[in-house]
């Protein structure tokens, strides 16, 4: 009798526990009584920036609470936070803060909402062209530009001027000039992102376009990496760290903040960088302050100046559960008004074309002047749904030909071959579909 | 007939851990073999199409993932080796006694509690080729004639990696050398003593053998974790130069989250599993044949 109690007695035991195990999936789920939310992920630094843009929002919108989630600094994780959340279909971001590589994969992967109906032809007419299109995937737009990136070539002016130079028009020029002016290992020629990652690629772009060559192009999937013009871009740029090099040994390990402070220290002439560096080398305690001028990269004689498109939008995600508020928040935060709030205190480049002759913000940067000028060099790079596994394939390329491990025509020959390997699956996927 | 029902009993009380176990561990591995038989597409969203074994016919003419597999038993030897001769060292340091030797234990420890992301950066910064303390010293000492860029090349970015694994995890060898030390018995020891056999032979006779238990343990923890190394790498390096340190994780890693291609992802990943998992089979069978031997 006992120990049929004793039984019973566990298994009340073992139910309550089973019970209590899953009481977290009985939870209330948040009601409609809940103030609307809206929720968007930002680099840290930019969050300050975005409160006035979101406060106003609010005021304009009596109930709700705009979310500024401030995510990690680096742009591979808050992509990779943003994929996850999104792979699991969770409503926690209305809105996507993208850079302009993610547009194709994110939109491929059906992450986004369409927006080209939600927004009238002429409120997309005032934002750069260029900015604008690198929003648009398969004729659709998915992203509304609402800061631009162009990259971008720092000079020391006052050496330029002391040697009575002019600032370099062609890769030529650039190498005599930075020939001329360096005493390595204290002041080095030319300085650029040469580590394996996305801006070696920034990088290299710039020169391979300025040697009036091309990576894909992205209508007809031709690549062009196997071409003489790109073997000379990265010819030049190997040269740059060869016998009597321009550029520091330590190349092949920057990114752009180890370029920056080096550059920033006064020691280099050139540095091939975003505009965010212009206020950092202009900043009080800057040993370069007023020694500065910038334009865009080199080119040879007969091809044109490229800078690479860099830039962050928004775009609405797919299974936020306010599409109609987040697209509101888009205009809002695209308005003048909240580009100034934006783009006056931190340099930002603004999307809108009327910011460029907005008082306010040229008086608080007069360098958007010369930003402008530089966008009509600005060249998207190719917007293909694996742009990230066409970037690491050119990625890995460039630095072993940088490295030395392999020669440049080499290395583009594998690059160009794989590159086209893996277009080439994704057009027989594309048929496969179809059939 | 108790005792059948306490069996029961026994089971149907595990059931819960054994639920959790399985909805946590065994469904998403099983998952993931599941999704190495797929090919993905990426067409308005995102298309799973059965692909039986080719996505593992794939891993065979990828260039990449050989490159990845070197690069992983390049570092896991290099690192696991130099960690086990540095590991006996330091263990058999803190087995003497020394005033202090509570606190050298403790201090010996501090790199293995770092968050590896972290050190690695301090790492990155400390082989830096203008800014890094690393060639600062060297400089110095008249070594080097102008900066290196370590982690420029694939033979130092490879060094500097295993430099940076070792600094980190040697303590955790030591401190498992250091129980097996504590297990012998001094009477042992003191036996070897009275028999004539000098220091050196009294380490490779007596200490080495009565090790080998927790020298295979420490072996066999660090060589599966070496495998699937990944913080250290992706902020290290990159991967890079020249793709010279990416490892198998980096690269089923980047196939998830950059090209979105679950399918290929988990061809690596489950491949790198079961290589992950014949290495240590291998060296616990090696532990086994060894205890057996002695017994």
């Amino acid at each position: 009798m006992s120990m049929g109690q004793g039984r019973r007695r566990r298994w009340c035991g073992l139910a309550c526990g089973v019970l209590l195990a899953l009481l977290p999936a009985c939870a209330p789920r948040p009601s409609g009584l809940e103030p609307p939310r809206l929720a968007v992920m930002l680099p840290p630094g930019e969050r300050p920036f975005w409160e006035p843009i979101a406060r106003a929002f609010e005021r304009r919108h009596r109930g709700l609470v705009v979310d500024l989630v401030e995510g990690p600094q680096s742009t591979d994780l808050r992509e990779n936070l943003y994929a996850a959340s999104l792979l699991a279909r969770d409503p926690t971001f209305d809105l996507v803060y993208m850079d302009v590589t993610w547009t194709a994969k994110f939109a491929a992967a059906g992450w986004l909402l369409p927006l080209e109906d939600r927004f009238a032809a002429e409120e997309l007419a005032r934002f750069l062209p260029e900015a604008r299109a690198a929003g648009e995937y398969g004729g659709r737009l998915y992203r509304v530009p609402v800061r631009t990136d162009v990259g971008l070539l720092y000079h020391r002016r006052d050496l330029l001027e002391r040697a009575g130079l002019a600032a370099p028009a062609t890769f030529a020029d650039l190498e005599r000039n930075a020939r001329a002016l360096q005493s390595p290992p204290e002041t080095w020629g030319f300085l650029w992102q040469g580590r394996q990652y996305e801006g070696l690629v920034c990088a290299f772009f710039e020169v391979l376009h300025g040697h009036g060559g091309f990576w894909v192009d992205p209508a007809t999937l031709v690549v062009g990496l196997d071409r003489p013009e790109a073997e000379a871009a990265l010819g030049f740029l190997v040269r740059c760290l060869r016998a009597q090099p321009i550029s520091p040994p330590g190349t092949t390990t920057y990114q752009e903040e180890e370029s920056r402070r080096l550059f920033q220290d006064g020691r280099a002439v050139f540095l091939r960088n975003w505009p965010y560096v212009w206020r950092l080398a202009q900043a009080e305690d800057s040993p370069v302050r007023g020694r500065l001028s910038a334009g865009p990269m080199p080119h040879v004689l007969g091809a044109r100046p490229a800078a690479t498109l860099g830039g962050w939008g928004l775009g609405v995600s797919a299974y936020g559960r306010q599409p109609a508020l987040a697209v509101e928040f888009i205009r809002a935060a695209t308005s003048l008004e909240s580009q100034r709030a934006l783009c006056a205190p931190t340099g930002y480049a603004p999307a809108r074309e009327d910011a460029y002759a907005d008082p306010a913000l040229m008086a608080a940067n007069p360098f958007l002047a010369e930003l402008r000028r530089l966008h009509a060099h600005a060249v998207p790079r190719p917007a293909l749904a694996r742009y990230a596994l066409a970037s690491d394939i050119l990625q890995r390329h460039l630095s072993a030909a940088l490295a030395g491990t392999d020669a440049p025509g080499r290395a583009l020959g594998r690059a160009a071959r794989e590159t086209r390997a893996m277009l080439g699956s994704d057009v027989t996927a594309g048929a496969g579909m179809d059939r | 007939m108790s005792g059948a029902g306490l069996t029961r009993e026994r089971t149907l009380l595990l059931f819960p851990a054994l639920l959790l176990l399985a909805l946590v561990v065994a469904v998403p591995i099983l998952r993931v073999v599941q999704l190495g038989f797929h090919r993905v597409e990426l067409d308005g969203g995102i298309a799973l199409h059965w692909a039986g074994l080719e996505p593992y016919a794939r891993l065979w003419q990828d260039g990449r993932w050989w490159g990845a597999l070197r690069n992983t038993a390049v570092f896991t030897g290099a690192s696991v080796a130099l960690e086990l001769v540095l590991g006996v060292a330091v263990a058999l340091l803190l087995h003497e006694r020394f005033r202090g030797r509570g606190l050298a234990r403790a201090l010996v420890m501090v790199p293995w509690a770092l968050p590896t992301a972290i050190m690695a950066l301090a790492w990155a910064w400390i082989f830096n080729d203008a800014f890094g303390v690393l060639n600062d010293l060297l400089g110095r000492l008249g070594l080097v004639r102008g900066p290196v860029a370590w982690l420029g090349s694939p033979g130092t970015a490879m060094l500097a990696l295993v430099v940076a694994d070792v600094w980190k995890t040697t303590p955790f060898v030591a401190l498992i050398v250091l129980a097996g030390l504590q297990g012998i018995p001094e009477p042992v020891l003191e036996a070897a003593r009275v028999d004539g056999l000098s220091a050196a032979q009294r380490f490779r006779r007596v200490l080495l053998p009565l090790l080998g238990p927790s020298l295979l343990v420490a072996v066999a923890f660090r060589a599966v974790q070496a495998y699937g190394a990944f913080d250290l790498p992706y902020v290290m390096t990159g991967g890079g130069p020249g793709g010279a340190t990416e490892t198998v994780s980096l690269y089923a890693y980047r196939n998830y989250f950059r090209y979105l291609d679950f399918g290929y992802g988990s061809a690596v990943a489950v491949q790198g599993a079961l290589l992950a998992a014949l290495l240590a089979a291998a060296l616990m069978g090696l532990a086994g044949r060894r205890g057996r031997v002695r017994a």
